[in-house]
């Protein structure tokens, strides 16, 4: 069985699925650049199903509104407590979307309030250095979403450990491409997820 | 006549040292030590124990014996003996191992009643986080006392293993158990996660190494030695297989069997994990657990160190998907496995406070009990003489009246 999985949350409400080639993508990033013993594919898994419990990093994304049902909150927790982390990434990129403002609602009812990951954060080097934090997407300015250039992420960590990172830099539309394109990028703008993977694989 | 004359002289001569027998009860025998030792006329004693001597009391009657005095001791002694030790985690909580008979024993410190036990199978064993002074078990008017040793500082454990789940939840369990994490998780080649000054491995600075795969085959050599040294080191997996380390895990890592993890179920245990049974287990090694599909953990003893094998795989699913109480096993199971083989640093104390072992240590100083003498004696304890001077006066007046009787003058 490989050591990663990528798995891609699935929630009763909102568009949980509006990111459908970043899970390739993200997997083509993480053959390419180290030696983790990565599965071919992803999956997806629902939020309230006790499957969740099988990927400790698990992706989550949409537009819409999103409402948590109570299993899914329950599951988040006990998910939470037991060491998995949930990367959430508004695919607005919009501070005053719906996505943002319920799903960072919903998130704080599970996880407590969501703190500014410092860019000094060992996530930013745990395989490459970013530096200024977490790299800016082509689509911050794109005029669409808030036009802003998100200087850091969000977050919970619980006894030192990240559990919940929370973007709003759209990294679901950077990502969101067939991973033959990236030959057409003199720098590959995916190169932030693995120190995401790296990270969760190793803290 | 001369016989009489001889018991006679034996009977109403002056008493020799240590003539007489005395009887005393352990439970106030102090008295009875002194004029044995200050006075000249006990020459046997008799201890009828209705409650432990103490070791100075134990040492004084085997003196008085070594001194020719005929010391005895009889009555129903319990078994009880009494050990404390720390376990070898960060927590360092006191682990009391008691022998004893089926009866109930009282577990005491100094600030009061820890715990009343049964033993079965002839003992039982109590964790207790700390405890005040010395403790004692008591069994009725017996008591057993070990004096626990000190918790001493423990060292940072190393944890090598590639970038994996097992390798994030070991560490986590670890950290979270309270012991000092130190890693190096390989993720690509030439790139690794590592905390800076991992080396080197020493006992100054480690207490184990836990091995989770064969990344840690470039330093596989100095931790052999480090667990020559008195280090401890912890192999799972492909790890057991490494040539370097093949002299020091006590068994190898054999064929994977699949678990029974169920896609439904939130209810993972240690014996639902995907298991390697060990193979090849060493002459000197323990299998320290097992399930169905063979052997899941062994230790021994390496050089001055301990070196133990662990067959499981993927025990990072025990934790995420073990149920609510998933976590807490995982971490207790891989700090208790960690401290199997951690170096002891414990100091033990000799202060003379403890007393483990009363019953095997009266047995050892003074032997198996015997039935006390008959009746108090004279003369050397030897009730000869003033029976023959008995039988001899006797036979005297039976002469002399015989005489009488018959008219002879």
């Amino acid at each position: 069985m490989s050591d990663f999985v990528f798995a891609t949350a699935q929630y009763e409400s909102g568009d949980w699925d509006s990111a459908p080639l970043l899970p390739a993508n993200i997997i083509d990033t993480i053959a390419r650049y180290t030696s983790i013993d990565v599965a071919p594919t992803g999956v997806i898994v629902p939020l309230s199903s006790p499957a969740l419990f099988r990927y400790p990093l698990v992706y989550l994304t949409g537009h819409l509104p999103v409402r948590f049902t109570s299993g899914e909150r329950d599951n988040l927790r006990a998910y939470a407590e037991r060491g998995g982390l949930l990367f959430v990434d508004d695919h607005n990129h919009d501070v005053d979307g719906t996505f943002h403002k319920t799903a960072t609602e919903e998130l704080t009812r599970v996880y407590g309030a969501l703190h500014p990951v410092p860019n000094t954060h060992p996530l930013y080097r745990t395989f490459f250095h970013f530096d200024d934090g977490p790299p800016t997407t082509s689509h911050e300015l794109n005029g669409w979403g808030d036009n802003l250039v998100h200087k850091t992420l969000s977050g919970v960590e619980r006894q030192g450990r990240l559990t919940l990172l929370y973007s709003n830099k759209d990294y679901s539309s950077e990502w969101n491409y067939h991973p033959d394109n990236k030959r057409f990028l003199s720098v590959d703008n995916t190169k932030f997820a693995v120190n995401l993977v790296v990270y969760a694989l190793t803290r | 006549m001369l016989l009489l004359a001889v018991a006679l002289w034996r009977a109403i001569r002056e008493q020799p040292a240590g003539a007489e027998t005395r009887r005393a009860r352990a439970s106030a025998l102090a008295r009875t030590l002194d004029d044995a030792t200050r006075g000249d006329r006990i020459g046997a004693l008799d201890v009828a124990v209705d409650a432990m001597p103490s070791p100075v009391e134990r040492d004084w009657l085997a003196a008085l014996r070594r001194a020719g005095v005929a010391v005895r001791w009889s009555g129903a002694v319990p078994t009880l003996a009494l050990t404390a030790e720390r376990v070898r985690e960060p927590a360092a909580p006191l682990r009391l191992l008691l022998a004893a008979d089926t009866g109930a024993v009282s577990l005491s410190d100094s600030a009061g009643t820890l715990d009343t036990l049964r033993a079965s199978a002839g003992g039982v064993m109590l964790e207790a986080p700390e405890v005040v002074g010395a403790v004692r078990a008591r069994q009725g008017s017996f008591a057993a006392t070990a004096a626990p040793p000190s918790p001493t500082d423990r060292r940072a454990v190393l944890v090598l293993g590639r970038a994996s789940w097992e390798s994030r939840f070991v560490l986590a369990a670890l950290s979270e158990a309270g012991w000092e994490v130190r890693a190096r998780l390989p993720a690509a080649p030439g790139v690794a996660v590592t905390d800076p000054g991992l080396l080197p491995i020493d006992t100054a600075r480690y207490d184990a190494v836990v091995l989770l795969d064969s990344t840690a085959a470039d330093l596989a050599p100095a931790i052999a030695r480090f667990v020559a040294a008195g280090g401890g080191v912890v192999a799972a997996g492909s790890a057991t297989t490494l040539e370097t380390l093949r002299a020091v895990v006590p068994a190898r890592a054999g064929v994977r069997r699949p678990g029974r993890i169920l896609l439904d179920g939130d209810s993972t245990t240690r014996a639902d994990l995907p298991l390697r049974p060990l193979t090849s287990l060493r002459a000197d090694a323990i299998a320290l657990e097992r399930q169905s599909a063979g052997i899941a953990a062994a230790a021994r003893r390496a050089g001055s160190g301990r070196a133990l094998s662990v067959g499981y795989d993927e025990s990072w699913r025990w934790r995420m998907l073990g149920g609510a109480s998933g976590p807490a096993a995982h971490r207790a199971w891989w700090s208790r496995t960690v401290g199997l083989v951690a170096s002891d640093r414990d100091v033990a104390r000799h202060d003379g406070s403890g007393d483990a072992a009363p019953t095997a240590a009266l047995v050892s100083t003074l032997g198996p009990p015997a039935p006390p003498a008959a009746r108090a004696t004279t003369g050397d304890g030897d009730p000869l003489p003033l029976a023959l001077l008995i039988a001899l006066a006797v036979a005297l007046l039976a002469e002399i009246a015989s005489r009488r009787f018959r008219g002879a003058r």
